[in-house]
């Protein structure tokens, strides 16, 4: 089943645009115990593009992330992913969605630590539908010295290029980030950045980025700002800069 | 209450499956134990009290024939206190409904007053009157078997003349505590029964007016056992004495006796593997609950909380599990040990078996499971302390740093994904692996001992019993008699083949031990009575030498080649040193075996048989057994199928209870130990196993990775836990074993089968609720932090 086979019918479908969000919300919880996290959010996100999501902690950038990712379904609104609808998608379709079309790097790199680094990668390609080899996607993260290393031999920034081979070597459609450097310093930060952008320039995955680093506004094309969960701004740069560029 | 009791308390939840699991198998075990040794200190204390209470006597001899006046001169010997000197004989009876006769034991109550020693209790009915006549009292056992009531009657054949006798009581009595026939290695109360006739009329009947031939006494205090022996078989010698004993070799309360060892070796063998086991989840649980929470153990301990806080709160948590299990074991070990103690009541005839709780088996086992927890928990702790906060806040590294064994060999790409990070996982965390299939190889092995005593029951009773003893029927002359008496016994009706047998009292004797029973003369060519050795072969008698029961050899510390003194208890009393040619495989009792002619020549007094084995043809059973009815020589009829029948309903049954208890806590061990293996490999990965279902993996794949470590893990397990519970079944068997009943160790197919299938059940039940479980994953929590 492939996702995009899902398309309704009769549904006004903007060509270029892989997330289709409208009105998007999410309420955490019921009754007393209910959480407001994301209102009214509307988006159109297209291929290629790299978008950063900035806001403070509490925001709803990690709850709209996790919507676009497939891991959660929202409460109100409508989510289109190529004009499948993304937002009413039963359990077992959205397991396929994620498997064949989205990459994840979380914060807390989430590396199974039995496996090595290309076995780490090497799970995810033996699943995948057409990927590359476990040595190219870490080469890419310029890692192939490490590539038999358990992640507790690794720096955490090692490790978190790990996660983005593992993420990219499947060749997905879009790459989420979920605060990717929110662990590490920013020279090993900007590594992984690195390998983020070069990925993105390279295969032309549509990349979402979650930071608390407003200078790595400059390397998107476009940057979403989030307040109590709505975009409260957004901001298109006419050039990117690359991540060395940036003024640290 | 202080936070990290809140933790406690919230960890307790989240694991109280797990926890219970733990809890159950603790119970098990305490309740097996708290079970035997109730039943032990029941008995024991009921036995004490009896005994007292009814002045069961110490010291015990058959004879002949001796003058009142003797019975004053053993009770003038040093050393004895009290003596009882009565009238004893064996009778055939017929009893209205049973078509086989049966054997009755009547013994004299004194005329004009109450037995000093020995005295019955009185269930119900009264005392014959004082020199009343044809009235008797009967034993329970007999009563219960036969269904009989004061005022019935019976017929016995006194001394060749046939008499009714009136019932007048039922009685009990600390001789016949366990009923059965004297020298028969397994009771049949149908076919067996004590009565009490008043003296005189016994006396009379038997030719034995102011004579005795059996008297019992009392020891002084201080006396020593040994030296009244001795002097009391020198006065009774020339009376034909058959020696004196002491209550080790009472028959009836040695039953008592190996019972109580029986149940001393299961109060042991068993609780022992399930505390063991229980203290092994218990470590397994806690060391790996350790584990997962090295990250926060690090956090407390960088916010300054010290080594003893910390370790303080695990203990807390283990000993919450061995409260429950505690309190559960002893609830059911009471409860089965009440049930338990009625079962006892029907094959020891004590007035009343009051269930007694042995507390402090109870306080003993308490403490050891406490024990036991406890060292895996500060054995844990210690683990964790001894690490630098730092270090115990990055996850632990795996063992090895090489590609899996199986991906270098190149089988890897012959499984699936899934598979493969199965084989990976357990290749990488070895000592997990390795604890995982203990605990599943103990969960067979447990499994295997309960049946292996169903299994050695049923090849006795299916098996040696039929290998051994082929005659239909043994019947027995009240004295020796001349050869020409086997053609009587071949002329009864229905008779198809008849041997002669001979059986003698002697005494064994060999260095300081010595034993007492009846040696059996066999013909050499017998086709009925067959002396099996270990290996269910025949062994043939030869014409010198004695062929002991492995039971009795163990006993007097013999083995083939070694010679032992044989001293014939009757007639010319001849002793001979005699070479142990053989030992005998036996189940019950202990035996003696030679060649028959042997042994005539040894007494020297021609050829003469006791009895005669029998084989009759079906169709002429019951024309056959009236004709034995009226032989007034014949003493004892035993058919084997009613002493087979009875073993069934006796032996085999209380064996069988126990051995239904056992397994059904070895079941419900298997359980908890499958489940919470399953349980702790789940939440060791439930990190992992949410990380792969972010990227893509199904619920199916992720299951199967669970799944399939699982059952590769049983698949090791099985035949490693098979091969441990053969050896345990066998240490156990061993314990228990005692003189009176012995099981061979029999490993079946289809114990091994059940084992397997239970253990593979448990598995896949486990592993179908790690399932359930893994579909409640939080995807999104698993990504937000190390927990
Ligand atoms: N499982 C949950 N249950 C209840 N409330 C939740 C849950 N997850 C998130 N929230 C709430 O939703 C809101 C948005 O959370 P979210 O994780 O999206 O914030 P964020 O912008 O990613 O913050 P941060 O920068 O700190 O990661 C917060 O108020 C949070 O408390
Ligand atoms: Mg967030």
């Amino acid at each position: 089943m492939n996702p995009s086979a899902h398309t309704p019918a009769g549904q006004p479908v903007s060509a270029e645009a892989v997330f289709r969000v409208r009105n998007l919300g999410k309420v955490y919880g019921t009754g007393h115990a209910a959480v407001r996290a994301l209102a009214g959010v509307d988006l159109d996100l297209h291929a290629g593009e790299l978008v950063v999501l900035l806001g403070a902690s509490g925001s709803g950038k990690s709850t709209l992330l996790n919507l676009l990712g497939g891991l959660d379904s929202p409460t109100e609104g409508h989510l289109h992913y190529r004009g499948w609808n993304l937002g009413h998608a039963a359990e077992a379709a959205l397991t396929r969605y994620r498997r064949e079309a989205v990459g994840f790097v979380f914060q807390f790199y989430n590396l199974i630590p039995s496996l090595t680094a290309r076995e780490n990668v090497a799970l995810i390609t033996e699943i995948a539908r057409n990927p590359m080899a476990p040595a190219e996607a870490l080469a890419m993260v310029g890692l192939t010295p490490r590539a038999d290393h358990f992640p507790a031999q690794l720096s955490g920034g090692e490790q978190q290029r790990v996660a983005i081979a593992r993420a990219i070597a499947k060749r997905p459609e879009v790459l989420l980030c979920d605060e990717p450097t929110g662990a590490l310093d920013v020279h090993t930060g900007i590594t992984v950045l690195e390998a983020i952008q070069r990925i993105n320039r390279e295969l032309g995955t549509l990349t979402v980025v979650i930071t608390h680093n407003a200078v790595l506004a400059e390397m998107a094309d476009r940057v979403f700002t989030l307040s109590d969960g709505r975009i409260q701004n957004s901001h298109t740069n006419s050039t990117r800069r690359s991540v060395t560029e940036l003024a640290w | 209450m202080s936070l990290l009791d809140l933790k406690l308390l919230r960890d307790l939840r989240a694991l109280k499956s797990q926890a219970l699991a733990v809890a159950l198998v603790m119970a098990c075990g305490l309740a097996m134990m708290i079970m035997t040794r109730s039943l032990i200190l029941s008995l024991d204390t009921a036995r004490t009290g009896y005994y007292e209470r009814h002045r069961f006597a110490e010291v015990f001899s058959s004879l002949k024939r001796a003058p009142k006046s003797v019975a004053a001169q053993i009770a003038a010997l040093p050393g004895v206190a009290a003596v009882e000197a009565s009238v004893a004989m064996q009778v055939t009876l017929d009893i209205p409904g049973m078509a086989e006769p049966a054997t009755g034991l009547i013994n004299s109550l004194p005329d004009r007053r109450e037995p000093i020693l020995n005295r019955p209790y009185l269930r119900t009915g009264r005392l014959p009157g004082p020199g009343a006549r044809n009235e008797a009292l009967v034993s329970e056992a007999f009563s219960d078997a036969h269904h009989l009531r004061p005022g019935d009657s019976i017929s016995a054949i006194l001394n060749g003349r046939k008499v009714t006798l009136r019932i007048a009581g039922i009685v009990l009595s600390p001789q016949f505590v366990f009923e059965a026939a004297p020298g028969a290695a397994l009771p049949d109360n149908r076919s067996f029964g004590v009565f009490w006739m008043r003296e005189e009329e016994l006396a009379e009947a038997f030719n034995l007016e102011g004579a005795f031939n059996t008297v019992a006494l009392t020891l002084a205090p201080g006396a020593s056992e040994r030296a009244v022996i001795a002097a009391v078989d020198r006065v009774l010698e020339p009376f034909g004495s058959l020696g004196a004993h002491g209550r080790k070799d009472h028959p009836s309360d040695v039953r008592v006796t190996d019972e109580i060892r029986v149940l001393k070796g299961l109060s042991f063998g068993f609780p022992l593997v399930f505390l063991s086991v229980a203290a092994f989840m218990t470590n397994a649980v806690m060391g790996r609950q350790i584990a997962l929470q090295r990250e926060q153990i690090a956090i407390l301990k960088a916010f300054g909380f010290t080594n003893r806080q910390i370790g303080l709160h695990f203990v807390k948590f283990a000993l919450v599990i061995v409260v429950t299990g505690t309190l559960a074991g002893v609830f059911g070990g009471w409860l089965l040990g009440r049930k338990l103690v009625d079962m006892y009541l029907l094959f020891f005839r004590f007035p009343a078996l009051d269930f007694q709780l042995a507390t402090g088996a109870l306080v003993a086992a308490a403490l050891a499971s406490s024990a036991a927890a406890l060292v895996g928990v500060i054995g844990a702790v210690r683990r964790v302390a001894a690490l630098s906060p730092a270090e115990a806040m990055r996850p632990e590294p795996p063992a090895s740093f090489r590609p899996a064994f199986f991906e270098r060999i190149g089988v890897a790409r012959w499984f699936g994904v899934s598979f493969r990070m199965s084989l990976r996982n357990i290749e990488r965390k070895p000592v997990q692996a390795a604890l995982t299939c203990a605990a599943l190889a103990l969960a067979t092995g447990i499994l295997v001992i309960p049946n292996s005593f169903r299994d050695g029951i049923n090849h006795i009773l299916n098996f040696q019993w039929d290998v051994s003893q082929r005659q239909t029927v043994t019947l027995s002359l009240v004295e020796p008699g001349p050869l020409r008496a086997l053609a009587d016994f071949r002329s009864l009706p229905g008779v198809v083949h008849a041997e002669s047998f001979r059986s003698v009292p002697v005494e064994l004797r060999t260095g300081s031990r010595s034993r007492r029973l009846a040696v059996s003369g066999i013909p050499a060519d017998s086709h009925l009575a067959r002396v099996i050795d270990a290996n269910d072969r025949r062994i043939i008698l030869p014409p010198q030498g004695v062929v002991l029961s492995k039971a009795l050899a163990d006993n007097l510390g013999l083995k083939p080649g070694d010679s032992v003194i044989l001293r014939v208890l009757q007639g010319k009393r001849p002793e001979r040193s005699v070479p142990v040619v053989a030992l005998a495989e036996d189940f019950a009792g202990v035996a003696a075996y030679m060649d028959m002619e042997a042994l005539n020549r040894l007494l020297g007094e021609g050829d003469r048989l006791s009895g005669a084995r029998l084989t009759v043809a079906a169709g002429r059973w019951s024309e056959f057994l009236s004709a034995v009815k009226n032989t007034p020589q014949s003493a004892g009829v035993v058919v084997k199928e009613a002493v087979r029948a009875s073993f069934r309903r006796t032996t085999a049954e209380s064996i069988g209870l126990i051995q239904m208890i056992y397994l059904t806590f070895a079941t419900a061990v298997a359980f908890g130990i499958v489940y919470n293996s399953a349980r702790i490999s789940l939440s060791e990965r439930a990190r992992e196993l949410a990380t792969l279902r972010v990227l893509g993996f199904t619920r199916g794949e992720v299951g199967s990775v669970l799944v399939g470590e699982l059952v590769i893990l049983t698949l090791v397990a099985l035949p490693a836990g098979l091969v441990l519970g053969s050896f345990m079944a066998k240490a156990i068997l061993v314990s228990v074993n005692t003189e009176t009943v012995r099981l061979p160790l029999i490993l079946t197919p289809s114990n091994y089968a059940f084992a397997v299938l239970v253990v593979a059940t448990a598995t896949a039940f486990s592993a179908a609720l790690a399932c359930r479980r893994l579909n409640q994953l939080d995807l999104v929590g698993a990504l937000k932090a190390i927990d």
